[in-house]
């Protein structure tokens, strides 16, 4: 277990926290809402994700998941409702304090360091790991930023190309990039928001592949488009349907659920 | 009641002329400041040179006047002489780097060199010193018994229809709404078959000469000298960016309140201190609404 | 494929030739700087030396604009408040305190340390354009207050600063020697940009890099964006300034030009022309800026034309500058001679 978390640069707000508690569950989001001018992005929503689960939110566009992200995130406040993670209160904190115990995410459009090579933007990420009081000390004595940033870089397979500009990667190796970053700091909870969006089939199982190598080092929580993908890799499936959650349960009962097909499947099939 | 008169007396002789001469530095400030709005509005260009294109509508007057031209045909010859040379330099120079990614900072840097450049060509051409230029309109009308010098009530009343003819040239007309629509969205104005470049290099040639009319109607008042557009660059930005960078209504009612705030601050504290008076108030808005006052050009 | 080991290995190598690239650059810059000294002063070309010493404290001025520019990403208009900042408080205290050169530098980094935090709160909370108006906003109202401040000499400054013999503990450099002063601004700017070349590879300089590169990014890496900006604009302030307070040692006086726009300008055509994010790049900028404006000088007194418009084409057509222009090359040299040391 991942407990002991470390500070961040310039301070942070280090973050004490309980030792875990294994009964609740790890993320829970309750009665989350918010409205933009007439439109309820996001309404009323509650759920929990389960310690080392993955767990996924499915729904047509517009169904208001990547507003979810963002509220869980900390991109934008709520109007109402709480989300509750690790047994902490963290509606409204800033995207950093949340990384500091231990909650990253990636981008649905790639969101990297495009200038820097490949290997610094999983230095960079991975810096988290080290205490504070090296920001100002060279960094090859940041030995284990160094070698999660190695380790990550060879296991998402882009090793070759580590000293090379991160936009000069193609957008599949952008993509799995893109999870690798969010994955540097050894968080506890990743959400990852549409991480095969526009990839080829190929490329598609093989980040398949990678979300479920991932999963027993952090607990997953997905946002995608492809059904089929949800459906093979999520231990719980979460479906929305204009801003308010649908429906949800395993797999197998959501795919049975007449409400999620009259909403959802009814318009995928010819997909 | 002898107290009552005292503040009549005070409304009027103390007061009032500051209150005017608030509004006459407003009108120039405001009409630098509408030029440099409009262009970020649109280009998302911090023109740094504008004070310099001031300044360079001020110097073409005084040709034009040496060479004998009467000053009414200036007024209207130097904002069109400037037309084309907005036109050019947004074609020879910001368009070069419009399509990077700093942009932002490399127009800036841009019109920041071209301001130095035209500054010391000013002083290669006109010499260091300062030029007189003649008020066209001599005395003083009496209004509420005080005295107002007419050029400075033309003044006013110029810039009143000035701000008047731009609003209604960008929010009602169809060539507005062309500026309008590219300042939204570049790409979708772009397929909807909007010449994007060269509403570009329109929109910053015209708040050029917005630029250069200032320069020849405020040459009677404060005289033309090469860094007259250093003088009132600051006060343009601090006024632009508390209305809101690329808003035309903030432009006027931020120019017109902080002229006021400089203009009756100085009564109390010595002038010196109205500069950071200004700069302070900004700062303020700035952290209440980090955007300015009002929106970008899109909504007025 | 390319094992655990390779990985690390591999992005040192490519970062050591980056590195050497510009270690090269600066190694040459004092070579030539002593080299000049040398020359100068068998010569006895006082004149000279002190233009040099000049170009040296101006340089101070523009590494500092590139700790924020080509680093941080923060285009800063005002950098001359720090500079002419520290000229003052530094003239202050030689003048009326002790004739102290290391107290002035104290002092000096002590206040404009506390004056930077405050500046910093103001400035830093905007972002883009709005950060670079509110700094040239800031040193313009400061300059205004300056000129116009009598206990300040007003629009005359300060004058009479006293020619001071600095204390080195091994022995005594006097600012009346012109080459020995010379050697010592070498040394003592080499030394504030060794500091700054250094905090930029460490994890909190990276940090910075990867603010410029994708600001909105950072705080999902768990770094607080502001107070990084924050860090930056202190240091770059404090750079300014250490360089701003040896200018009344060299030239006796400080007067309300040193906070003018023109100043942080000149700094910012400097920083372009060198070569923006390389640190060393601003320093060979400014001492190519002095040469062109006594060539230049010598046919014209308007050199600014001839400057400003180098510095649009820079802008246009080599916005790596100087330095970036020639680095590729010495890289891959660097690189091909590195590979076989290695193992």
């Amino acid at each position: 277990m991942n407990a002991r978390r470390r500070s961040s640069f310039g301070g942070g707000s280090p973050s004490r926290l309980q030792p875990d508690v294994d009964t609740g569950p790890l993320l829970a989001v309750h009665d989350l809402s918010v409205h933009f001018g007439a439109l309820r992005a996001v309404d009323q929503v509650s759920f929990g994700v389960a310690k080392r689960s993955i767990t996924s939110v499915i729904g047509p566009n517009g169904a208001g998941k990547s507003t979810l992200f963002n509220l869980i995130s900390g991109s934008i406040r709520p109007d109402r409702g709480r989300v509750v993670f690790r047994d902490v209160d963290v509606t409204g904190w800033s995207s950093n304090r949340l990384l500091d115990i231990g909650l990253a995410r990636s981008f649905q459009v790639t969101n990297l360091f495009f200038e820097l090579p490949v290997f610094e933007n999983l230095r960079l990420a991975a810096q988290r790991l080290e205490p504070t009081w090296r920001a100002m000390l060279p960094t090859p004595r940041s030995t284990r930023a160094l070698r999660r940033a190695e380790e990550l870089i060879v296991r998402f397979g882009l090793a070759h190309k580590a000293t090379e500009a991160a936009g000069a990667l193609s957008h599949g190796e952008q993509r799995r990039l893109e999870i690798a970053v969010a994955l540097a700091s050894k968080p506890e909870l990743m959400l990852l928001d549409e991480p095969t969006q526009g990839m080829s089939h190929v490329d598609t199982a093989e980040t398949a592949a990678l979300i479920r190598s991932i999963a027993d080092e952090v607990t997953v929580l997905l946002i995608e488009h492809d059904v089929r993908l949800v459906m093979d890799l999520s231990d719980h499936v979460i479906v929305m349907h204009q801003g308010a959650k649908l429906a949800e349960g395993d797999p197998a009962s959501v795919r049975m659920d007449g409400k999620v097909q009259a909403a959802y499947f009814g318009e995928a099939v010819h997909a | 009641m002898a107290d009552m008169h005292g503040l009549i007396d005070t409304l009027q002789f103390v007061f009032a002329p500051q209150i005017v001469n608030g509004l006459s530095i407003g009108v120039a400030v405001i009409l630098m400041a509408l030029g440099l709005t409009i262009i970020f509005g649109l280009l998302d260009v911090i023109n740094m040179a504008h004070g310099e294109f001031y300044a360079l509508g001020a110097y073409l007057a005084v040709s034009l006047l040496a060479a004998g031209v009467n000053f009414w045909v200036c007024l209207v010859a130097v904002p069109v002489l400037m037309l084309p040379v907005g036109y050019v330099v947004e074609r020879a120079l910001i368009q070069r780097v419009f399509d990077r990614k700093d942009r932002h900072v490399l127009t800036l840097l841009l019109t920041f060199g071209l301001g130095v450049v035209l500054e010391d060509a000013f002083r290669v051409v006109y010499g260091p010193n300062t030029v007189r230029v003649d008020t066209p309109i001599g005395g003083a009308a009496q209004i509420l018994g005080m005295y107002f010098p007419n050029y400075r009530l033309f003044v006013m009343a110029v810039g009143a229809a000035i701000v008047a003819a731009v609003w209604i040239v960008v929010f009602r007309t169809s060539m507005g709404a062309i500026v309008r629509a590219a300042a939204y969205d570049r790409q979708m104005a772009s397929s909807l078959g909007v010449p994007v470049a060269r509403v570009y290099s329109a929109t910053f040639a015209f708040g050029i000469g917005l630029a250069g009319l200032a320069g020849v109607l405020l040459a009677p008042i404060y005289s033309v000298f090469p860094t007259m557009g250093k003088d009132f660059i600051l006060l343009a930005f601090t006024v632009v960016i508390v209305g809101g960078l690329g808003s035309i209504k903030g432009a006027v009612i931020a120019g017109i309140v902080l002229m006021q705030i400089q203009a009756l601050a100085s009564l109390y504290i010595s002038p010196v201190w109205t500069d950071p008076l200004l700069f302070g108030v900004m700062v303020l808005v700035l952290m209440w609404r980090p955007r300015g006052l009002f929106g970008a050009l899109g909504n007025g | 494929m390319a094992d655990a080991g390779s990985v690390i290995e591999a992005v040192r190598r490519s970062e050591d030739s980056r590195r050497r690239s510009l270690s090269a650059f600066a190694l040459a810059f004092v070579a030539f700087g002593v080299a000049f000294a040398a020359i100068a002063a068998a010569r006895g070309e006082v004149f000279f030396l002190r233009l040099a010493t000049e170009a040296l404290i101006f340089g101070g001025l523009a590494l500092s604009a590139d700790i924020l520019l080509g680093y941080a990403g923060m285009l800063s208009l005002g950098q001359a408040l720090f500079f002419g900042l520290g000229a003052y408080v530094s003239a202050l205290v030689l003048k009326n305190v002790l004739p102290s050169f290391w107290l002035a530098m104290l002092v000096t980094l002590l206040v404009t340390t506390l004056i930077g935090l405050i500046a910093a709160v103001i400035a830093t909370r905007a972002r883009g354009v709005y950060f670079a108006l509110i700094t040239f906003g800031l040193a313009q109202v400061v300059a205004k207050v300056v000129f116009n401040t009598p206990s300040l000499g007003a629009s005359d400054g300060i004058i009479g600063v006293p020619v001071i013999a600095i204390d080195l503990g091994v022995g005594q450099v006097t600012a009346a020697s012109p080459a020995a002063f010379f050697l010592f601004c070498l040394a003592f700017i080499m030394a504030l940009y060794c500091l700054c070349a250094y905090l930029a590879r460490t994890p909190g300089g990276r940090v910075l890099a990867a603010i410029r590169s994708n600001e909105d990014r950072v705080p999902f890496l768990g770094y607080p964006v502001t107070r990084a900006r924050m860090l930056a604009f202190v240091l770059a302030a404090d750079v300014a300034a250490l360089s701003g307070a040896l200018y009344p040692v060299l030239r006796g006086f400080v007067s309300p030009e040193l906070l003018y726009f023109e100043v942080s300008g000149n700094a910012i055509i400097t920083v372009i022309i060198g070569g923006m994010g390389t640190l060393i790049g601003p320093l060979y900028g400014s001492a190519l800026i002095v040469v062109l404006k006594s060539v230049i000088g010598s046919y014209t007194a308007h050199h600014l034309i001839v400057i400003g418009s180098l510095f649009v084409l820079a802008v246009i057509f080599f916005p790596q500058g100087l330095i970036g222009a020639v680095r590729p090359s010495l890289e891959r040299r660097f690189a091909l001679r590195a590979a076989p040391l290695r193992r």
